[in-house]
C-alpha cells in the first residue's frame, strides 16, 4: 500500500479538475456551432485560472470538498474531448465513451460501489491498494493500451486509459488505489447515462415503422450494349 | 463494395514513445516490488500472563481542562508519552457539527493536566489539505515508537456525517521542519505540539467518503499499529487499516460481514487470535462481537453479548492477567441510553460481569464515548461529561487480589 504525496495530491486535484471542467464546458456548446480554437484556449485557460485561485477561492478546494479527485480515465477522457475540438473532428468521430466500455465501466462500478456500501462484503476495494496483484493489473493494462495505440484501434480510449495507469503505476496518483485510477463515481455515472441512452435510441429504433419497400424502376437496356466474352460458347 | 480503411500504421516515433511509457511503467513498479516488505506484523499482546485477580483502585477524578467559552465537548482520545505522561485529545466548539468545533489537546504530565491547545480547525485543516473541511469529529491519537503522535481526525467533506473522510497527522518533527509540500499546524508557543497534516486516508471508493474513526489504535510488534476505521451511510460496518513504524499504511480490511456494527475495540489475545467489540445500531441492542483467528487477516461474526447497547460506543483492553476490561453504557432502571457509564470483566471475552459504575446519573445525563489507556501500572479513562466537558478517571490496577 503506497500512497501519493499530499502534495502531488495538491496539484493533481488543481490540473485534474481544470480539465474535466473545461470539458463539461465545452461538452454543452452545441456541437453543431464552430467552436473557434481560441474560444477553446480561452475556456481551459479560464478553468486553469479558476484552479490555481488560492484557498476557497479555487474552484478545487469546492469540488475537492465534495468529489475528491476525479479518475486518472476520467482525466484523460476529458483531456481527450478538449483535444477533439481542438482538431475540430464532428460527430463522425464516434462517442468518446463507447457503449461497449461504458457496459465495463457500469458493471465494475456497480459491483464496486455495493461491495463498498458493505453489501456484497468481498473487500474489493482493498484488492487495488495490493502490493502484487494491482500494480501486475496497472502493468497488463498499460501495455494492451499501448498495444492498441500502436495498432490504432481506439487510440483516444487507449490514450486515456494508458495515461490513467502511468499516473498511477509512476505517482500512486490520484489516491494509491488502482481502482481510483480507473473508476470514479462521476464516470461510473456517464456510463450509466451512455448505456441508458443508448438503450433508448434501441428501443425507439425498434419501434419506428419501417419504410416502404421501393421497387427499382425497370432499367431499359441500351441497344447494341449487350455484354461480351471472349470465352467462346460452345455448340 | 466499399472496403473500410485500415487503422492509420503508426509512426516509429509513435511506438517508440509508447513502448518507453511501458517499460518506464515496468521500472517504477519493479523497483517499489523489489523494495516493498515481504512479512506482516502481527498484533502485539499483553506477552507475560500474570496469574490472580484483578484489583482496580480508583486514584483520582477530574476535569480535563476545556478552553475558554467553548460549551460543547465529546469524544476524548488518549496517547502515551515517554515517562508516564500522556495527551488527551478531543473536539469542542458551540455544539456537534457547529462550524467552530475544533480538536483540542492537553498535556498529563505529573499527576495534572495543563493548559487546553487548539490543534485543528477546519481552517486550518482546509489550507492544509487544499481542499474544504465542512465539520470537525472524533480524534484517535497514537504514540509510535519513534515518539511521534499520529493524530487521525474525521473530517467532512459535502454532507453530515456519511460524507466523513479521515485526516492524519503528525507531530512533532514533521511539523518543526515540515517536508515539502505539508503545511504545520503550529501549536501557541511553548504551550502544545505541533503537528502538520500528512494525507486524507483513502478508504472508500465513494468520493473517498463515509469513513470515521472512535476507537484506540493496537500496537504491532514491528511497531506499527492498527487503526479500527468504520463506514457510516445508512448501513455500517467496521474496519482495520494497519500501519508501519513509520506511519504509512500497509492494508485495509473489512471486520465481519454485519452491516449494523461500528466503532469496533480491537484487542489482540495473541498473534493470531484477535477480539473486537462493537457498537450496535440494529434492533437487537447488544455489544457485538467478532473473532480472527489469522492476526486479522479474515473476521467471523460471533453472537452478541448479553450486555446491553443502545448505539454507544465501547473500549476495551486486557489487563496482565489475561482478563478483558470493557467501559460501556448499560441500561439501568430509571437511566437511559448513556447516563450509566460501566467497567465489566471478562476472562473468555464472552461472558461479563460489572466491577464499577465510572459514571451514573439519571435519564437524560450522557457519560459516553470512553477510552482506556495504560500509564505505568494506572489505567486512565477519560469519556464525554453531559457533552460538556471530558471527564478524566485515574485506577491503580494491582493483579494477585480479589476484587
Amino acid at each position: 500500500m503506497i500512497l501519493p504525496e499530499l502534495s502531488w495530491q495538491f496539484l493533481y486535484s488543481r490540473l485534474a479538475w481544470a480539465v474535466v471542467l473545461a470539458a463539461l464546458v465545452v461538452s454543452v456548446w452545441p456541437p453543431a456551432w464552430r467552436l473557434p480554437r481560441r474560444a477553446l484556449a480561452a475556456i481551459v485557460a479560464g478553468s486553469c485560472v479558476l484552479m490555481a485561485l488560492p484557498g476557497s477561492a479555487s474552484g478545487a478546494w469546492h469540488l475537492a470538498l465534495a468529489f475528491q479527485y476525479p479518475s486518472g480515465l476520467l482525466l484523460g477522457l476529458c483531456a481527450a474531448a478538449l483535444l477533439r475540438r481542438w482538431r475540430g473532428a464532428g460527430a463522425g468521430a464516434g462517442a468518446l465513451l463507447p457503449v461497449s466500455a461504458a457496459a465495463v465501466l457500469a458493471v465494475l462500478g456497480t459491483v464496486l460501489y455495493l461491495d463498498a456500501f458493505g453489501l456484497l462484503s468481498r473487500g474489493w476495494y482493498y484488492a487495488g491498494f495490493g502490493p502484487n496483484g494491482a500494480p501486475l493489473v496497472s502493468l497488463l493494462l498499460g501495455g494492451a493500451c499501448a498495444w492498441s495505440f500502436v495498432q490504432g484501434r481506439r487510440r483516444e480510449q487507449a490514450a486515456a486509459l494508458l495515461g490513467a495507469v502511468a499516473l498511477f503505476s509512476l505517482a500512486r496518483l490520484p489516491s494509491g488505489n488502482l481502482w481510483d485510477a480507473v473508476l470514479d463515481p462521476l464516470l461510473w455515472g456517464w456510463a450509466l447515462v451512455t448505456l441508458v441512452v443508448a438503450l433508448v435510441r434501441r428501443v425507439v429504433r425498434r419501434r419506428a415503422p419501417l419504410a416502404p419497400v421501393v421497387a427499382p424502376e425497370p432499367a431499359l437496356q441500351p441497344a447494341g450494349a449487350e455484354s461480351y466474352s471472349p470465352i467462346k460458347e460452345s455448340s | 463494395m466499399e472496403q473500410p480503411l485500415p487503422p492509420p500504421a503508426a509512426s516509429r516515433r509513435t511506438v517508440f514513445a509508447c513502448a518507453a511509457i511501458v517499460l518506464a511503467l515496468v521500472a517504477a513498479e519493479g523497483a517499489r516490488w523489489s523494495r516493498a516488505a515481504r512479512a506482516a506484523a502481527a498484533p502485539s499482546s499483553v506477552e507475560a500472563i500474570v496469574p490472580g485477580a484483578v484489583t482496580l483502585t480508583e486514584l483520582s477524578r477530574t476535569m480535563v481542562p476545556m478552553p475558554k467559552n467553548v460549551p460543547s465537548a465529546h469524544a476524548s482520545a488518549l496517547a502515551a508519552l515517554p515517562g508516564d505522561r500522556m495527551v488527551a485529545f478531543w473536539w469542542a466548539g458551540s455544539r456537534e457539527s457547529g462550524p467552530d468545533v475544533k480538536v483540542y489537546a492537553a498535556r498529563w504530565t505529573d499527576g495534572k493536566w495543563g493548559e487546553a491547545w487548539e490543534v485543528a480547525s477546519r481552517e486550518s485543516l482546509g489550507k492544509a489539505l487544499g481542499f474544504g473541511v465542512r465539520r470537525i469529529g472524533n480524534p484517535v491519537a497514537w504514540t509510535g515508537r519513534d515518539g511521534r503522535i499520529h493524530l487521525f481526525v474525521v473530517a467532512t467533506g459535502l454532507g453530515g456525517w456519511a460524507a466523513s473522510r479521515v485526516v492524519h497527522m503528525v507531530s512533532s518533527d514533521e511539523a518543526a521542519r515540515p517536508p515539502t509540500g505539508r503545511r504545520a499546524l503550529k501549536a501557541p508557543a511553548g504551550e502544545g505540539i505541533d503537528f502538520t497534516v500528512r494525507r486524507v486516508l483513502p478508504a472508500s471508493p465513494l468520493f473517498n467518503t463515509s469513513t470515521l474513526v472512535r476507537t484506540s489504535a493496537v500496537g504491532l510488534t514491528d511497531g506499527g499499529w492498527w487503526l479500527p476505521l468504520y463506514f457510516e451511510l445508512g448501513i455500517k460496518y467496521p474496519m482495520l487499516m494497519s500501519f508501519d513504524a513509520d506511519g504509512d499504511p500497509t492494508w485495509a480490511g473489512r471486520i465481519g460481514a454485519r452491516t449494523t456494527t461500528l466503532q469496533p475495540a480491537i484487542v489482540p489475545v495473541s498473534s493470531t487470535d484477535i477480539r473486537a467489540w462493537m457498537r450496535d445500531a440494529s434492533d437487537e441492542r447488544r455489544v457485538q462481537h467478532a473473532r480472527s483467528r489469522d492476526g486479522g487477516a479474515s473476521w467471523e461474526d460471533l453472537p452478541a453479548l448479553a450486555l446491553h447497547n443502545e448505539s454507544t460506543s465501547v473500549a476495551a483492553m486486557r489487563l496482565a492477567n489475561g482478563d478483558f476490561l470493557m467501559l460501556h453504557n448499560d441500561a439501568v432502571e430509571g437511566g437511559s441510553s448513556r447516563s450509566t457509564l460501566r467497567l465489566s470483566i471478562s476472562q473468555d471475552g464472552g461472558t461479563w460481569r460489572p466491577i464499577a459504575d465510572v459514571a451514573s446519573g439519571s435519564a437524560g445525563d450522557e457519560f459516553s464515548y470512553p477510552t482506556m489507556q495504560m500509564v505505568g501500572s494506572e489505567l486512565h479513562v477519560t469519556y464525554t461529561f453531559q457533552r460538556r466537558a471530558i471527564a478524566h478517571h485515574r485506577f491503580h490496577i494491582a493483579i494477585g487480589k480479589g476484587i
